[in-house]
């Protein structure tokens, strides 16, 4: 156990409560929700895990709310989890916040209701998913997930427990959200095609290894990721596909493709509505005819991985087989809560147990997509995919790369 | 057509064949040279050295004597003292375009320590029955963190026939191989299955009783999906009555309501 502080558990939270009652000298305004906060009983406990780069500025964003309390963090490098325990403890003024190498100790924790999962991609799904089976709602950064096996489990694994799962692309409504009502009320007419560049795909990771850095638990880094040597650039944080971090990494990340898949994606596939479906078809460029890796929907509308967007392109004339209508029902779906952003978002849905905007389902048809495309582009064949089965129909070879085995002991 | 043209077409059609003969004669012997390369492979070297490989399996798609051909090459790298990032690249092809003919080289592996991950790797993604019967067979002579792999892909694979030898190590006094076999039989999710996992989940020791019970969740969404509506029904009541945290008896709830409401 690398637990370095004991930090404070919920029935410590409720017994500071109670104790307050009897001694109200000696207790903390805060936990007795003085300072406009909640008193301790009444706010929701949270855990951060991964707390690099998104992770921490993930967790700023939720120390910005009064009725959060975060209790522990974790990461397997000693700076990153020191920065973060800082973080929150000078949030609260105090030395509360737990530190934590292993996450199977945090989701362990009874008093905790939240996780927070900013870890690399491949993290994401068994992070998750033993938070949920512990009855903990999550959210998680984007990508959702390394492969389109693992997002069924994650959605699963919400269903299963009625978890309240968050998988954010701020982007979505932020960035693009304008364009995607006038898409969603019709206004631009009826779309046939849409254009959306996310970035390339992750590469093979052949670097060599180092001397073991000391600050790094490297067999926890990896996970259920095949052995490899240690190396900074292949656990760095350094973004983009230059080499010198995880998201270069087919073994970590599935590139630049699942990083802003996540959000252009996400985009078009929100502003369509077809946020809780997929392609049939997906077409990579063959340096001749198809200029654009190309996605096709059964209701006729294409989706182009170019052109920058996400952008939209209406027909013009009847389109044999475009059957696309604008979803007007999906206007009223936005943030839900008084935050009007996507922690606010989230922490309604935890209270009210309704579904956020960025729920698992529509997270994991966004990252299928961007999966799909992975796939294609390394196949560089045409593919046929079934949305409702999850799978490419008499293709076993395609099938294969739907999921990676998993290092013991890890599993889903 | 005059003499001419056809002397013209002939010559054309000659210079067509030689340079698609040359273009095939370079990519073997770049393909050659890609498989000389992967004996001494390390990380650290050149990846491109490989490349002549990697597009040979991809451009090998539905040619099943040229992914026969190259799966013996590299399963010889399996069985050779190539250096582990070798065989670990071997591995990772191989779970694209292997058969029945490659499992028992790469079965070779599942004992050991620092390839078993790469073998199953490749076997877990192998229809072929051959596989998974290669990794049920491992399964009584590993240990540890690699039987706990062994046993998570027989899950994966919802291998029916390994149930027996899973309900035996449900006792196992490592609780990492349990809780493994434990999840296995969840995702197996036959009657026999449940049947185990129910008995298994009533005496569970505290550490266990979380994973037993989200197994049998596992097993009860099976049956439903199966059409065994009755016997996933007979899980979801057992649980909402037991005593196990209040997360699992509203997921056994939310269980049950989705039973009775399905046809």
């Amino acid at each position: 156990m690398k637990r370095k502080s004991t930090g404070s558990t919920r029935r410590e939270f409720l017994g500071t409560a109670a104790a307050a009652v009897a001694a109200p000298y000696i207790v903390n305004s805060t936990a007795l929700g003085l300072e406009d906060r909640p008193a301790a009983s009444e706010r929701i406990v949270m855990a951060g895990i991964g707390m690099g780069g998104r992770g921490r500025g993930d967790l700023g964003g939720f120390l910005g709310f009064k009725e959060i309390q975060v209790v522990a963090v974790c990461d397997v490098k000693t700076d990153t989890r020191e920065g973060a325990k800082k973080q929150v403890d000078g949030r609260y003024g105090n030395e509360d916040c737990a530190e934590y190498v292993d996450f199977r100790e945090v989701i362990d924790r009874d008093d905790i209701d939240t996780i927070l999962c900013g870890t690399p991609d491949h993290w994401h799904a068994l992070v998750s998913v033993m938070a949920m089976k512990k009855g903990k709602d999550v959210f998680c950064e984007k990508p959702l997930s390394l492969t389109i096996v693992e997002g069924r489990a994650m959605v699963d694994a919400a269903q299963r427990y009625g978890r309240v799962f968050s998988c954010g692309s701020q982007r979505v409504l932020g960035d693009y959200g304008k364009t995607a009502r006038k898409v969603q009320a019709g206004e631009l007419g009826q779309i046939h095609r849409c254009y959306a560049t996310p970035g390339g795909p992750p590469r093979h990771c052949n670097l060599p290894g180092e001397p073991m850095d000391e600050n790094i638990d490297w067999d926890l880094w990896l996970g259920p990721a095949p052995w490899a040597p240690y190396n900074a650039f292949r656990c760095g944080r350094s973004y983009g596909l230059g080499g010198k971090g995880f998201r270069t990494w087919y073994d970590y990340s599935g590139g630049m493709m699942t990083d802003w898949g996540g959000h252009k994606f996400g985009g078009v596939m929100f502003a369509m509505g077809l946020d809780e479906t997929g392609p049939t078809e997906i077409v990579p460029p063959d340096g001749k005819d198809v200029k654009y890796l190309t996605y096709k929907f059964e209701c006729g509308v294409e989706l182009l991985v170019g052109g920058g967007g996400p952008k939209y392109e209406a027909a013009e004339g009847n389109v044999p087989g475009l059957t696309w209508e604008p979803p007007t029902k999906l206007l009223d779906r936005g943030y839900k809560g008084p935050a009007n952003n996507l922690p606010g978002d989230f922490l309604h849905c935890v209270k009210t147990r309704e579904k956020p905007f960025r729920d698992v389902t529509y997270a994991h048809r966004v990252a299928t997509v961007c999966h799909l495309g992975n796939i294609a582009y390394e196949l560089q064949r045409p593919l046929r995919w079934d949305p409702v089965a999850e799978e490419f129909p008499g293709d076993d070879e395609a099938n294969r790369m739907t999921w990676r085995p998993m290092r013991g002991p890890w599993r889903l | 057509m005059s003499k001419r043209t056809n002397v013209m077409t002939g010559l054309l059609i000659v210079a067509l064949l030689l340079g698609l003969s040359m273009q095939t004669a370079s990519a073997d012997e770049a393909l050659d040279k890609s498989l000389e390369a992967l004996n001494t492979y390390e990380w650290g070297q050149d990846r491109a050295l490989l490349s002549a490989l990697d597009a040979a399996v991809v451009a090998s798609h539905d040619d099943a004597a040229t992914q026969k051909a190259l799966s013996a090459k590299l399963t010889a790298v399996l069985t050779s003292s190539a250096p582990q990032a070798a065989k670990d690249y071997a591995c990772r092809q191989l779970s694209l375009i292997a058969a029945a003919d490659s499992v028992p080289a790469i079965a070779t592996l599942l004992g050991d320590e620092k390839l078993s991950h790469m073998a199953r790797y490749a076997l877990e993604r192998i229809s072929a029955p051959e596989a998974i019967a290669a990794i049920r067979g491992a399964l009584p002579n590993v240990k540890g963190p690699l039987k706990v792999g062994v046993i998570n892909s027989l899950g994966v694979r919802r291998d029916a026939e390994s149930t027996a030898a899973l309900v035996a190590l449900l006792g196992d006094s490592d609780k990492g191989i349990a809780s493994a076999a434990a999840a296995a039989l969840g995702k197996i999710g036959s009657a026999d299955a449940a049947k185990a996992i129910g008995a298994f989940q009533a005496k569970a020791p505290k550490e266990l009783k979380l994973a037993a019970a989200d197994a049998y969740l596992a097993c009860a969404e099976q049956l439903l999906a199966d059409g065994k509506k009755t016997d996933a029904l007979l899980i979801y009541r057992s649980l909402i009555k037991s005593d196990q945290p209040k997360h699992v008896r509203l997921a056994a709830t939310r269980g049950m309501l989705a039973a009775t409401s399905k046809k």
